[in-house]
């Protein structure tokens, strides 16, 4: 069944629309740094962005930090949010529950396939950019850690793939919170936009002091934490809580779709 | 085949389901008749799991449902409130995913099972197309047949002609009869009296949430008990008739007396002619009407 | 399962996680039988002890001055994330994270490198006799050492244990016995074992909350391996050598003054290497007098000025950020200003101010 679900989402063509649009905005940004030259100011701008006019291997993280804050987790909304949604809108959930499908089982399928999307998603934007990078911002055989050690290429990789999997898991809360108000309604776009309003407030109470209590639990908190990656030696803490705050959204968000959708009226 | 107890289903203050005992038997073409909103999507949902029963008890086959019934729906074929698929894949890739969901569609005779029931709906030559270029009454084939996909011991199906023409309904017709012959029990949910009365065995009628009747459509149909008689010679066949004559209208004479053949030999050595004799039937229509009383502006009664 | 049964399966799931960590931060903490003394002991003596770990530092200070000093406002009034590799006071590594790169210190002998990641650069300086206040001096081990260095057994007096970084620490509560100081107390939680402060408070005079707190999330009560202290610049970056480390470094250099050996009425403390900068005091009550040049001083007071709360008088233009007090002297063509800075009370600094207008300035 989650092989049924994954093969519905690569045969959708919004998915490879979505894909497209990721990989956009982080190119667009490659050529202009290669046609200008100018970086942005320290302290400013995503990370790892002033370091890529000196290194092209190093855009793959650039591109990750660009999308990080919105474009990805908006199309994880649209995805998450359309996951049971969608299927009551066009009518067919009614066809997957009579067949029967298990509807926790369903929950569990539309989860992963959502986690299957992301992480597809930020491969595609990790290769594009190292291609697009390495062609137009040229390379350097090593590369700086934050912590100004010297990374080779091989370390460089591992790292990479580590960020890539930790920002697959950072959007593991948002599109628990998308499937969850997917049960909800009916409504992709009313899910979609409630998830996104939730992730809204939590940046902004990211950036207040008052709201500090709360901050642990903000599921965009660790969210830049995968820069942690390329200190040296890395730093664990806040990616190890990242990790398992995002496990806290998924288990109660999970369990609250569970609660909310087993016994629901499907009247679709 | 489906049986349920004292059925009834509340959404906040309106009780759209009350207290409906349902019992379709192996074997039947079980016609569900009931006007639009007289309950009868919301009982089908009920049937299937899909909306849970406030109270009441259902058995799918002979299993408890919502529970063990759940598992029993693999051999339950459904067509609840119109079709739906995923518009922008094939119709035959639609049905291979929904085969692949859940459990019952084995994989190896899946090519085979998708190739038979797109013949059987006719669907067979724009099985690659994609749904969303299909008209409605190919949807409509498309959704018939996903329900015959895994041949089921019992087909649930929710208004199925809609959107198909003339031709489309008396195939479907066709192919529902066929399927009951080789041994399929077809629960039948519409408004449309004309299908019901050509193709059911049994009936039950729904108005207003309530089971208003429930019987065999042969007993329903069973003969009055009077003749009616068409004749031009009216004066004379009363003569003839004397007090037997129950109803007149023009040159129609219900007539009391069952044995058509003895009026008949009455009438002709009387020199009375008939143009048309036979034993009175009620039509469904009329049943249904008796049944549904005072409100039978609401079920529809178009042919 | 009803759907209730359901809903309450969950929240009470979500009741459990969320009460986890307040659950976790409240277990009790083993209480020591260490009175205060032998803890202060054990304080002043752990400066050999090596140790690495994470830690962060909170200013509630918002300090009034921008240009030369933003350094000092963001370590003051913001959040500081510290990583620290100690082998010994010659030997250390403590990087400032930021969420897109990171300021590391590495201090090796009488020599102090910083990486600037961001700008993709490192610069060397000579450590001098006297600078400002930087992110390594924030490290609770520093900071409290720094604290209790002076402090008598008869001013400390134990408070409760609580846990810090996964340590039992019995807590110190020291109020100091000169009445001229700004700080009311300041608490330091220290390893009992090791002698290192894992936790700081420090309380302006009449405040509930801390001025400034430090805190240990991570230790680890063990010798880092020299890798972690070493550095090597990546190649294409840029390296640079630099005379002079800030503004307080170089006022202490060449500023055409110097600062007299008793300054209102506290001895100058011979810690430091004679120069224009003088501190003063001992203990938690501290006084720097600094001699300023024209075009810092002109800024520098118009922003005081301007400051709300801020007091003008004969003696200068005085503010104060909780604890801290500032003032500034008057200038004029024949008269060099001071900034005067400490944690005394205004008193102290005007009347220090008063002895600091005397000195003749040298022409420079």
């Amino acid at each position: 069944m989650i092989a049924v679900e994954l093969r519905k989402m690569l045969r959708r063509p919004r998915t490879w629309a979505t894909i497209l649009l990721l990989n956009a905005l982080p190119t667009l940004v490659a050529v202009l740094l290669a046609v200008t030259d100018l970086g942005p100011r320290p302290g400013t701008g995503p990370a790892f962005l002033s370091a890529v006019l000196s290194d092209g291997t190093l855009f793959p993280l650039a591109a990750l930090a660009i999308i990080l804050p919105l474009f990805l987790p908006i199309a994880v909304a649209v995805i998450a949010g359309d996951s049971v949604a969608g299927e009551a809108q066009s009518g067919t959930l009614r066809y997957l529950l009579v067949r029967p499908v298990g509807r926790t089982r369903l929950l569990v399928a539309k989860l992963i396939s959502v986690i299957a999307f992301v992480l597809l998603a930020v491969v595609i934007v990790a290769v594009t950019a190292y291609v697009v990078g390495s062609l137009l911002l040229g390379d350097q055989p090593l590369a700086a850690s934050v912590s100004g050690t010297t990374l080779t290429p091989e370390q460089v990789a591992v790292r990479t793939a580590l960020a890539i999997g930790y920002i697959t898991l950072s959007m593991l809360g948002v599109a628990a919170i998308a499937l969850f108000l997917s049960t909800i309604t009916d409504s992709p776009l009313a899910a979609a936009l409630g998830a996104l309003a939730f992730l809204i407030a939590s940046s902004l109470l990211l950036t207040l002091d008052a709201a500090e209590a709360l901050q642990p639990y903000l599921p965009t908190r660790y969210w830049l934490s995968f820069v942690d990656l390329f200190r040296d030696p890395i730093f664990w803490r806040d990616i190890l809580r990242g990790v398992g705050l995002q496990a806290v959204y998924v288990v109660v968000l999970l369990g609250a779709a569970w609660a909310n959708f087993t016994t629901k009226d499907v009247t679709s | 085949m489906i049986r349920t107890a004292a059925l009834t289903k509340r959404f906040g203050s309106i009780l759209a389901v009350d207290g409906v005992s349902l019992d379709v038997r192996a074997g039947d073409i079980y016609g569900f008749l009931g006007a639009n909103g007289s309950g009868k999507t919301t009982t089908v949902r009920m049937i299937l799991g899909l909306v849970l029963a406030t109270s009441g008890k259902i058995q799918l086959l002979g299993q408890p449902m919502p529970g063990a019934g759940r598992a029993a729906l693999t051999e339950v074929g459904a067509l609840v409130e119109g079709p739906a698929a995923y518009g922008h894949l094939s119709g035959r890739a639609n049905l291979g995913l929904l085969d692949a969901m859940g459990k019952g569609g084995v994989r190896r005779t899946r090519a085979r099972r998708i190739d038979e029931v797109l013949e059987q709906v006719g669907l067979a030559a724009v099985g690659r197309r994609p749904v969303k270029a299909y008209s409605l009454g190919m949807r409509q084939r498309l959704g018939l047949a996903a329900a015959l996909l895994r041949q089921p011991r019992l087909l649930v199906l929710d208004e199925p002609t809609n959107g198909l023409d003339p031709q489309g309904i008396r195939e479907i017709r066709e192919l529902l009869l066929q399927l009951h012959a080789s041994g399929t029990t077809v629960f039948l949910s519409s408004h449309l009296l004309a299908e019901v009365e050509q193709l059911c065995t049994r009936v039950g009628v729904l108005d207003r949430g309530r089971l208003v009747l429930q019987d065999d459509l042969a007993k329903l149909q069973a003969p009055t008990g009077r003749t009616v008689v068409h004749t031009p010679d009216q004066d004379r066949a009363r003569v003839l008739l004397d007090g037997r004559i129950e109803h007149r209208d023009r040159d129609r004479l219900v007539v009391r007396g069952a044995d058509a053949a003895e009026l008949n030999a009455m009438l002709v050595s009387g020199g009375v002619r008939v143009t048309e004799l036979g034993p009175e039937r009620r039509s469904l229509e009329q049943v249904v009407l008796a049944a549904t009383d005072t409100s039978s502006h609401q079920v529809g009664v178009t042919r | 399962m009803t759907a209730v049964r359901r809903w309450l399966v969950v929240g009470l799931g979500l009741a459990v996680l969320l009460a986890l960590p307040s659950v976790l931060g409240a277990l009790p903490a083993a209480q020591s039988e260490l009175s205060a003394a032998e803890l202060l002991e054990r304080v002043q003596e752990s400066g050999d002890v090596s140790y690495s770990g994470y830690a962060e530092a909170v200013g509630g200070l918002q300090l009034p001055v921008t240009q030369d000093f933003t350094d000092l406002v963001d370590l003051f009034g913001d959040r500081s994330r510290l990583r620290v590799w100690w082998r010994t006071a010659e030997d250390w590594r403590v990087d400032t994270l930021s969420a897109t790169g990171e300021t590391d210190l590495f201090h090796r002998g009488g020599d102090t490198l910083m990486w600037e990641y961001e700008d993709d650069r490192a610069t060397l300086t000579r450590e001098p006799d006297i600078r400002l206040p930087r992110n390594a001096d924030l490290l609770p081990t520093e900071l409290g050492r720094r604290l209790l260095s002076e402090a008598t057994a008869e001013e400390v007096t134990r408070i409760p244990a609580i846990r810090v970084a996964g340590r039992d620490a019995p807590g110190l509560r020291l109020r100091p016995a000169d009445r001229r100081t700004t700080v009311d107390r300041v608490e330091v939680w220290v390893d009992p074992q090791s002698g290192l402060p894992l936790r700081v408070q420090v309380y302006g005079a009449g405040s509930d909350t801390a001025a400034l707190t430090a805190t240990f999330l991570e230790l680890t009560v063990a010798e880092p391996s020299e890798a972690d202290t070493s550095f090597i610049a990546p190649p294409g970056s840029e390296f640079r050598f630099e005379d002079v480390v800030d503004v307080a470094a170089a006022a202490n250099e060449f500023a055409p003054a110097v600062a007299p050996n008793r300054l209102a009425g506290l001895d100058r403390r011979d810690d430091l290497r004679q120069g224009a900068v003088g501190a003063y005091g001992r203990g938690v009550t501290l006084l720097v007098a600094a001699p300023i040049w024209d075009d810092i001083s002109r800024p520098l007071r118009d922003q005081l000025e301007g400051t709300p709360g801020a007091q003008i008088d004969d003696s200068g233009v005085y503010v104060s950020v909780g604890p801290l007090g500032l003032l500034l002297t008057p200038g004029s063509r024949s008269q060099r200003s001071w900034l005067v800075a400490g944690t005394v009370d205004r008193q102290t600094l005007a009347e220090a101010a008063s002895e600091l207008v005397q000195i003749p300035v040298e022409d420079g």
